[in-house]
């Protein structure tokens, strides 16, 4: 991607508290019209990110384009970028249509009054809230909230938007309609999403690109398929919540863990030797069973379903639980005896493996 | 168990300590009845009347004893106790706001700031007073080196209400505001100040009524008879002989404080009524 | 270049912050600073000369009715401080700690703030008609036949400073208190007990300890306002007690500024150990 196209790129950003480093060194930049997921676990410093992009933060050392323009030093309210808060962040003394206009009403761009009315009144059926403008923020529910949120950024028409965490004050099942509804709209208006969360599904779901975040630091960056079937280090692998993950020793071209030595032909180079089974790629097959590939005996505990799969758990022999999913769309899943054991297994192809000995 | 003991002993202490607080007032207020002029501020009570109150509004023939100098002292309070509350609530509002950032030395102007209501009025009004009257050559007025102390008495209070409320308050609409191109200062005006207006009215609330009640800053730092605050009027009847005119007047500033404290009341249980409604629709919908 | 853009924050910060520490360093720190300096100046009857000397000073010690009105201040500091404490204390372990409902209690406190409305003085000069010879107490105990003559060391003694101080200032101790008490996790109580412990145990073992920074913040307000104290000693003790305050007021009164600044020192310091001490035992800005 070259700096053209790109709406925003941070270059070698730093910002600590106390001498505990939130981020370090991030470099990063995102293109027109993308909407780019930011994964990581608390603590990862993805908040911290969005906010010094926003100018809520200044960073200790690094600089902050847009537009091609150094902002780093620009306040807040001069960088015209949106910010999607995750507790919504209402102004609660005003109505739907009082926030929605706010940033038009009482901005330094003046805006005529007619043409506020306008866009206002466009943004708020745009995203469904017609009918609701009168009421106050606290007389209309969660997702409505959420609505608002977004309505009163997207009308003062940034280039970019920058979500932290938008859903994660919704209960489930509004989150699965508002993903949609997220995608719908920025492919409507065009703009850059930066959306940060710690769900591994909404980062793989949403993004047309996802980065992944840990310590400070991005370790991983590229589209969700890709990131979903090549994770670039134990770490990422850990958080996308999809692996099973063996630790032992890789050495002279095959793997040693708790299952016993496999080949391996294929290995990633990373600091540690891990070995990785996504859970719909594992099998389960009767103690009695000789499976062709490499077993692990496990004792089977407990399943809960998921709505388009299930997740079977067994713990292994030293108490490390291992995860078996199984689509539903692949047939009806099999039942398993509690308390008896199992044998898991899989073909090696289809494991990553990282070490010190990879490529 | 012991409690089912100890509960009711307590409560009967608890009356007995709000005899205590009230008994002086109750006694107060049957003298300020007393028949006049002659009768005296004491039991028994000759005749009831209410001589005394018209005494004060000056509705009663000349006597031998002199009606209470209280008339341009209470504007001059009243006047005094508004310039102090408006100033201390801006700068407690200031203050408390630069407190939202940590900042170099934030502990030492914490200490500076409470240090104001602590320090007894007698000093402050003793120092305002010498420097005044030794360094600069200035003279003492009620509205010039009173008012200074006022404030620096008041003004932490006001700090203090504003920092408990700022406290509780979530940036991220200010933040909110900022991010859709508002400028700092119009988000103050805004958004800031609308959510933190029941603190202000608090602040406000207690910098006025410790400012017109304030005497021993007064004393020193207000000047002669023509700069005399209410206060000062009220301690100049303690050196002659009292009566009870003055009672009268007890009574009448406390059914004045009483009007002042319900308008406080009704405004802030108009801004609670407001909440409630709404959360009442909400559970509704 | 980012310093500089968070040193114009912090900038900010102390544009908003600046105003309030002038005002109180002008009108707070330079008086008593004045203070300390003017009671080294030279005083002759008629005027006052900023030629250092320490006659004041010697003055005042030399002086029973200086050192005496000190000694006086310390006593009456310390017994006001013990019956604001013994008054205030059950009152407010009923209200933060027996009443369950908040309502009722915010009622109580509400009850207790109430007389504040009424003017300073009149509430101390309202303790005239309540202790004198004539007095409603007199004539209360004397209708119940408990005395026969009236008690005559109510009024213009030192037992009447006493209190009416009391009276005035015991709610500043019931407030913090009650506060601190309503903080408690009752479930520790509850817990407490069902280990079988009584409530004399409980009270000191938890709910005393527990309360102590509201013991603490209550006799300091209590400590600086009876201690800065004048007027309540001139009304009701027809000037038989006279504090430090009351000698700051007659010194100032006959234009001795010297010999009030060495008095206003004296307070100063007194003022100040005490707060210090208060603060040692717990740190004012966490507890609000």
């Amino acid at each position: 991607m070259t700096t053209q196209t790109a709406i925003f790129r941070i270059d070698g950003v730093t910002k600590s508290y106390g001498g505990v480093k939130a981020l370090d060194a991030v470099t990063l930049e995102a293109g027109v019209n993308e909407y780019l997921s930011l994964l990581g676990p608390s603590g990862s410093g993805k908040t911290t990110l969005l906010r010094v992009i926003a100018g809520f933060e200044v960073p200790d050392s690094g600089r902050v384009f847009f537009q091609g323009r150094d902002i780093t030093n620009l306040p807040a309210h001069e960088r015209g970028i949106g910010f999607v808060f995750q507790n919504f962040a209402l102004f609660p003394h005003l109505t739907v249509r009082q926030n929605v206009a706010f940033g038009m009403a009482h901005g330094a761009v003046p805006v005529s009054a007619q043409d506020t009315a306008q866009r206002t009144q466009a943004v708020i059926d745009m995203v469904g809230l017609k009918g609701m403008e009168d009421r106050g923020v606290d007389q209309i529910s969660g997702g409505q909230r959420q609505r608002v949120a977004l309505a009163r950024t997207l009308v003062m028409q940034p280039k970019l938007v920058l979500l932290d965490e938008p859903l994660g004050a919704l209960d489930a099942n509004l989150r699965g309609r508002m993903r949609n509804e997220l995608r719908a709209i920025r492919e409507r208006m065009g703009v850059t999403f930066l959306h940060v969360t710690g769900s591994e599904t909404e980062a793989l779901a949403m993004g047309d690109s996802v980065v992944v975040l840990d310590r400070g630091r991005i370790i991983q960056r590229g589209a969700p398929d890709d990131i979903y079937s090549h994770p670039a280090s134990p770490d990422v692998a850990h958080f996308l919540n999809r692996f099973n993950l063996f630790d032992g020793t890789l050495a002279g071209g095959s793997f040693t863990g708790a299952f016993g030595t496999v080949g391996v032909t294929n290995a990633t180079r990373a600091p540690r030797d891990v070995y990785a089974i996504r859970y719909d790629r594992l099998r389960v097959v009767p103690v009695s069973a000789a499976p062709t590939g490499p077993a692990l005996k496990a004792t089977y505990i407990a399943n809960e379903y998921l709505g388009s799969s299930v997740m079977n758990f067994f713990e292994t022999a030293d108490g490390k639980v291992v995860e078996v999913e199984h689509h539903l769309s692949l047939g009806a899943p099999e039942t398993y005896e509690p308390r008896q054991d199992y044998l898991l297994t899989w073909s090696p192809d289809q494991a990553i493996v990282f070490g010190r000995e990879g490529k | 168990m012991e409690s089912r003991v100890l509960k009711p002993i307590l409560a009967v202490y608890v009356v007995a300590f709000i005899l205590f607080l009230y008994g002086p007032f109750f006694v107060l207020t049957i003298l300020s009845f007393q028949q006049g002029p002659d009768g005296g501020p004491q039991f028994p009570i000759t005749e009831w009347s209410t001589y005394w109150y018209q005494q004060i509004f000056g509705l009663t023939p000349p006597s031998r004893i002199a009606p209470l100098p209280v008339g341009e002292a209470l504007i001059r309070s009243l006047i005094l106790a508004f310039m102090t509350m408006v100033t201390s609530t801006v700068l407690g509002v200031m203050s408390a706001q630069a407190f939202r950032r940590k900042f170099r030395g934030s502990s030492f102007v914490f200490y500076l700031i409470v240090l104001g209501m602590m320090v007894p009025g007698v000093l402050t009004g003793l120092g305002t007073s010498l420097l005044a009257n030794n360094v600069f050559g200035i003279t003492r007025h009620w509205y010039t080196t009173a008012f200074a102390t006022h404030v620096a008495y008041t003004f932490p209070f006001a700090f203090l209400v504003m920092l408990a409320i700022l406290n509780r308050f979530d940036g991220s609409v200010e933040e909110a505001a900022w991010s859709l191109g508002v400028t700092p200062w119009k988000t103050f005006r805004k958004v800031t100040f609308p959510l933190i207006f029941p603190g202000v009215l608090s602040a406000m609330l207690f910098a006025f009524t410790l400012s017109l009640d304030e005497f021993p800053r007064s004393l020193f730092a207000a000047g002669g008879t023509e700069d005399q605050t209410l206060p000062l009027a009220i301690y100049g009847t303690f050196a002659v002989e009292i009566h009870p005119n003055i009672f009268a007047f007890g009574v009448l500033t406390t059914l004045f404080s009483f009007a002042l404290l319900s308008v406080y009341g009704i405004l802030m249980g108009m801004s609670v009524r407001r909440a409630r409604k709404l959360a009442m629709q909400e559970e509704i919908a | 270049m980012s310093d500089a853009s968070v040193a114009a924050k912090g900038q900010g910060a102390s544009w908003l912050i600046l105003p309030g520490i002038v005002w109180m360093a002008l009108f707070m720190v330079v008086p008593i600073a004045m203070i300390c300096y003017v009671s080294f100046w030279t005083q002759t009857t008629f005027n006052i000369s900023s030629t250092p000397t320490l006659a004041s000073w010697k003055q005042f010690f030399a002086s029973d009715t200086y050192t005496g009105a000190l000694w006086t201040t310390v006593r009456i500091w310390l017994i006001v401080l013990a019956t604001t404490f013994i008054i205030g204390y059950p009152t407010a372990l009923f209200v933060g700690l027996f009443v369950k409902s908040k309502t009722l209690s915010t009622v109580l406190l509400v009850i207790c703030v109430i007389p504040f409305w009424t003017s300073f003085l009149i509430r101390v000069l309202a303790w005239r008609p309540m202790l004198g010879k004539e007095g409603a107490i007199n004539i209360i105990l004397m209708k119940l036949h408990i005395i026969s003559q009236p008690i005559e060391v109510l009024l213009f003694t030192e037992l009447s400073v006493i209190i009416g101080m009391s009276q005035i200032y015991c709610v500043f101790m019931v407030g913090p208190i009650a506060f601190m008490l309503g903080r408690i996790d009752r479930n520790i109580i509850e817990a407490a007990r069902d280990l079988g412990a009584g409530f004399g145990r409980i009270f000191w073992k938890i709910i005393f300890p527990l309360s102590l920074p509201g013991v603490v913040v209550g006799a300091i307000f209590v400590s600086v306002m009876v201690l800065g104290e004048f007027a309540t000693s001139g009304a009701l003790s027809g000037r038989k007690v006279n504090l430090l305050g009351n000698i700051i007021v007659t010194q100032v009164g006959s234009l001795k500024w010297a010999m009030a600044s060495v008095t206003g020192v004296i307070l100063t310091v007194v003022m100040g150990l005490v707060i210090a001490a208060f603060l040692r035992i717990v740190d004012l800005k966490q507890e609000l």
